[in-house]
């Protein structure tokens, strides 16, 4: 089955993209702050959610909402961290992973509360409908998803590496108590993380409603194979998370479909954990 | 990058214009001051934060005592649990819909061939009303059996339904079966419900066995209209309870009726992307596709199957097809699949009851009354009817009653010659399903042949055409 | 041994006298049951602290072992009609046997690596469940309604005796853990935890404690998952095995205060009945209302008393001395 083996090929790609596209917010926030968000799931959602909103009541097109998904979420991460993770970036390690769990099931019945657990799915937008190319169907609101997902790595590859701003987040990941002797303000540092990282994995957002069906709950899934992929990747590195994004896509897809749909996730799992057990650091972590 | 320097390194930057990397000395006792401030401020917002949480405490002591105070108003109460909250809520509070409309009919007065809508309440109990007790079941089996076990040991409920999802409807009458409770079930789809041997456990709607056998009989039944034959099935199914066993009964009644099942295929529920799947199921190239799914795959999988071109002579589904969410979500897409249904409202046409009742759904709720909803619908009329006819609230009468039960189809809003529990088993020997077929985005019945409202649009034209 | 002061063993036996009076004196059997869960959490908290608080592994899959001790007791028992004691010993062999298959590999992980192998591994052993036949796949199995009796682990009249067991088995849980900190073990698995690496430079066999804190931790989560199968008659993947009971563990674990004895004690006699009760108050509306209150008060305790509730108490036993 040849052709199959190409179009297999292709999804898993497309989604594995998108997975990356998740993961990159996910790792920096890791790395910089050693924080697991397990609420990155539901600022998923909240990013899917806007982009319906800003259709629905206003008819934007979700291209056009993105960068208004961007500022949003940037500016409810900076929040977040401000009001409630600073507070406990003193206390043990646990202490914080339970507060963005806390958050994450607030956020969830919050969207609850207020839109219902109904699920919703965007109308046909800009962005539909599939190229055929040699046999191959490839869903274009996916492609711009994992265009998406490559700019945004680049841009964000471009940023830590090149500017200032970026260095001194790298420097901060790489050892907070040399970056504070270096003059670098830790705690902007981290709530830009934080920002940045919200805002990066809304943009997954926007571009996922453009195809998956929206509510409440969506990120749960979502979440826990991010976790995966940042882990894959290293904590902490971008390029990590972007190669282990695509590697846990493949995985997906190529095991369902020459293994068994059914232990499709578990054979994502596996691979994570052969994946660890040789190289504990992840792919390229440090 | 200067918002990012330390506030130590901005007052150097500024007093002296050396490099941002400057000396290290007065920055290490800044950090020691800082650190006194926080922890002055901790202890502060301990002291709260412990009002906080007293008063929280507090607060769920009150609801505590809450939950052991009992209710003293005269009217038979009867237990619902449903999943209201979590993944499965939208589903959960359709069937809540369907269930506050029957009990509106049975306490009101209603010109409704219906059982006990034209009186209001039970007449044979003083026009004593039905109150209907919920709890939340959050679709987790174990919450099944300690909310039934709640309603009927707190709110002392006389009867039980629910639970939509075959697992927590199997905790949940296990209680019931052990404290002697009725539970009258028309949501849950699970034929092993009914095979338990529980006498106190009663089924209204059909069970997925049927429904899968109706499928097949669909088949049979096109070719000798049609002559049209089909040869391979794929099945697939989603892995929890209610899918592997449709998943079973496909593949028995494929043996049965003859037919070669040449795909096979599991798939976790609520997945993030089902190319796998969909790719395995060209590869077989099947005849008919045989699917059982919640709504949220249903969705997944009918975006899929238009991606990726998948074309076979007919879609056959169960369940999240029908799911009100499904067709707003995907539009004309959901066109021309079939779906197996025990209520579609074009049925309105030979049977005027259907649309008097959708007509009171709508102006209750603003929507169509969907086949959630309908199924939930007849249990409340089933246990009030029988509870009437017992004169009496005792669980042994009710049972006897529901054993006795023998209501004409007339009297429902499906397609059914009645309600009669089979003696050993205590399902509803006249259940059964229909099939629909989305056509124009509207459900419409189009089998069994003879309470068709149209033909069948066979084979399953063309995802290009469209 | 510093710790028992005559103040705390009395507010100990009271304690532990009010509860075994509890049951006797409050009729409704909900509030049983919310005991009942408290007790279960309690236990799975402290079997986590071992493996977690004590030794420093930060598991998130602890409910793969719970399930695993449900599934073993219950196949044995249908299959072979095995009795739920003994299958209740088999069950926690059967976990602890996992446990070292799982924790061999993954005993040289850091934190956060350890944490997410975890859940990949939980996630791993829920999807083989689901799919395994033998075990009834995703219908779970159910267990025969037989007759009551202490020696079939099965009572259906009333839910004393399910109340006195369990608190019974937390007791053992507990006890366990006391041995544990406060011998040799301890002590190496808290100075693999600050450490591991300066912890082997002096020579302790970290791989080995390391394996022997996440057997028990199995160990007597797979007891628990036992219980939990004689109690409620009726297990499947989704129910025993799922993410979110095990997050659900760590967060009593932590909130009551990760790394002392007491800790998931508290931690889970705030937090269940929480859930509880405000499901039921709030829940049936379908407005999340319920789930809202629980997120908010996680959230905040972990922002006001990021050690965990207990240190709360402790300060209140200091000043009482």
């Amino acid at each position: 089955m040849p052709d199959q083996l190409l179009q297999q090929l292709a999804d898993g790609l497309l989604i594995g993209l998108m997975y990356s596209l998740i993961a990159i917010g996910l790792t920096l926030i890791w790395g910089v702050m050693n924080i697991v968000n397990f609420a990155h799931g539901e600022f998923l959602m909240l990013g899917m959610f806007t982009s319906f909103w800003l259709f629905t009541l206003y008819g934007i097109d979700p291209i056009f909402s993105i960068p208004i998904c961007f500022v949003l979420m940037f500016v409810m991460g900076m929040l977040i961290y401000r009001f409630i993770v600073s507070k406990v970036m003193k206390g043990p390690m646990l202490a914080q992973l339970v507060v963005t769990f806390g958050l994450s099931i607030f956020i969830a019945n919050l969207a609850v509360y207020f839109w219902t657990p109904d699920f919703r799915l965007l109308p046909p937008t800009m962005l539909q409908g599939t190229w055929q190319i040699g046999g191959v169907a490839l869903s274009i609101p996916k492609v711009a998803a994992s265009l998406g997902s490559v700019i945004a790595s680049v841009c964000m590859f471009f940023f830590l590496k090149r500017t200032k701003t970026g260095k001194a987040i790298l420097a901060t990941e790489m050892d907070r108590e040399a970056a504070l002797l270096m003059g670098i303000n830790t705690e902007r540092i981290n709530s830009l993380s934080f920002g940045i990282g919200a805002a990066l994995v809304g943009v997954a957002g926007a571009f996922l409603s453009t195809y998956y069906y929206i509510y409440p709950q969506v990120g749960g899934l979502f979440g826990t194979i991010a976790f995966c992929v940042v882990a894959l990747g290293g904590f902490g590195s971008i390029e990590g998370a972007f190669i282990a994004g695509i590697l846990v896509g493949l995985a997906q897809t190529l095991g369902g479909f020459y293994f068994d749909p059914s232990y499709k996730y578990a054979i994502v799992f596996m691979i994570y954990l052969i994946t660890i057990w040789i190289r504990p650091q992840g792919l390229m972590g440090w | 990058m200067w918002y990012f320097l330390s506030d130590e390194a901005h007052s150097r930057r500024r007093i002296h214009f050396i490099s941002l990397y400057g000396t290290v000395e007065p920055f290490i006792s800044k950090l020691g001051t800082e650190k006194n401030m926080s922890r002055r401020k901790n202890v502060m917002a301990s002291k709260n934060c412990t009002r906080v949480l007293s008063v929280a405490l507090s607060l769920l002591l009150i609801l505590f005592f809450s939950v052991s105070a009992q209710s003293q108003q005269k009217v038979i109460k009867i237990g619902a649990v449903y999943p209201l909250t979590g993944n499965i809520a939208s589903t959960g509070l359709d069937c809540k819909r369907g269930v506050d409309l029957a009990v509106d009919i049975i306490n009101g007065k209603y010109d409704l061939d219906l059982p006990l809508a034209k009186s209001a309440g039970l007449p044979n109990l003083g026009g004593a009303k039905i109150e209907m007790v919920y709890a939340d079941t959050k679709g987790d089996p174990k919450n099944g059996m300690s909310e039934a076990e709640r309603l009927i040991t707190s709110e002392n409920v006389v009867a039980m339904l629910g639970a939509y999802q075959s697992a927590v409807t199997k905790t949940a009458s296990q209680i019931t079966e052990r404290l002697r409770i009725p539970y009258v079930c028309s949501d849950s789809s699970s034929p092993t419900l009914t095979e338990r041997g529980f006498k106190y456990f009663f089924r209204v709607s059909p069970h997925d066995d049927i429904f899968a056998r109706d499928q097949f009989q669909f088949l049979k039944d096109l070719e000798k209209k049609t002559g049209q034959a089909v040869h391979n099935i794929a099945v697939l199914y989603e892995n929890t309870e209610f899918g592997s066993n449709a998943g079973k009964a496909y593949k028995k009644y494929a043996a049965e009726f003859g037919y070669k099942v040449v795909a096979d295929i599991t798939y976790t529920a609520n997945a993030t992307d089902v190319t796998s799947e969909v790719g395995k199921l060209i590869v077989s190239k099947p005849d008919v596709l045989m699917h059982a799914s919640y709504i949220t795959d249903a969705i997944l999988f009918t975006k899929t199957f238009k991606e990726m071109g998948f074309q076979p002579k007919g879609i056959m589904t169960m369940a999240g097809y029908i799911e009100p969410g499904y067709l707003p979500s995907v539009k004309a897409d959901g066109n021309y699949i079939i779906v197996r249904s025990t209520f579609a409202l074009d049925l309105a046409k030979k049977k005027p009851l259907i649309g008097k009742v959708n007509a009171l759904f709508k102006k209750k709720y603003g929507i169509d009354m969907s086949e959630n909803a309908a199924r939930s619908f007849m249990a409340p009329f089933v246990l009030a009817e029988a509870i009437n006819r017992a004169k009496s609230t005792a669980p042994e009468a009710i049972v006897k009653a529901l054993h006795e039960t023998d209501i004409p189809g007339s009297q429902t809003i499906y397609p059914w010659k009645g309600i009669k529990f089979d003696p050993q088993t205590n399902q509803n020997i006249y259940a059964r399903g229909t099939l629909v077929q989305i056509l124009n985005q509207e459900y419409v019945t189009i089998w069994p042949f003879d309470s068709a409202s149209k033909p069948v649009v066979w084979p399953f034209p063309a995802w290009k055409g469209r | 041994m510093r710790d028992f002061t005559i103040p705390k063993i009395i507010a100990g036996f009271a304690i532990l006298l009010l509860l075994i009076v509890f049951p006797m004196v409050v009729s409704h059997s909900f509030h049983i049951h919310v005991m009942i869960l408290v007790f279960m959490f309690a236990m799975l908290g402290v079997a986590w602290n071992i493996m977690g608080g004590y030794a420093g592994m930060f598991s998130f899959g602890q409910a793969a072992f719970f399930g695993i001790g449900a599934y073993t007791s219950s196949y044995l028992s249908i299959a072979y009609g095995v009795n739920p004691w003994i299958g209740l010993v088999a069950g926690g062999c059967a976990a602890a046997l996992v446990a070292a298959a799982i924790g061999y590999p993954c005993s040289n992980l850091r934190g956060h690596y350890f944490a997410i192998a975890s859940i990949a591994f939980a996630e791993i052993v829920r999807i083989v469940f689901n799919n395994w036949k033998m075990v009834g796949a995703a219908e779970g199995l159910s267990l025969p309604m037989q007759n009551e009796s202490f020696a079939n682990f099965l009572f259906n009249s009333s839910k004393l005796p399910y109340y006195y067991i369990m608190l019974a088995f937390l007791l053992v849980s507990l006890a366990v853990c006391y041995f544990i900190a406060t011998s040799k073990m301890g002590y190496y698995f808290r100075a693999i935890r600050e450490s591991h690496k300066i912890a082997e430079v002096l020579g302790v066999d970290v791989v080995w404690y390391r394996l022997m804190a996440i057997m028990i931790s199995a160990f007597l989560s797979a007891m628990a998952g036992t219980f939990y199968a004689q109690y409620i008659l009726y297990i499947d993947p989704g129910s025993v095995m799922l993410l979110a009971m095990s997050i659900q563990i760590v967060l009593i674990s932590m909130l009551g205060g990760a790394g002392s004895i007491m800790g998931p004690v508290i931690g889970a006699a705030i937090l269940v009945p929480a859930s509880e009760y405000t499901r039921i108050t709030l829940g049936f509306k379908g407005t999340g209302m319920d789930m809202l209150i629980y997120g908010l008060l996680i959230t905040l305790i972990s922002m006001y008393y990021p050690e965990g509730v207990w240190k709360l108490f402790s300060r209140i036993g200091r000043k009482l001395r």
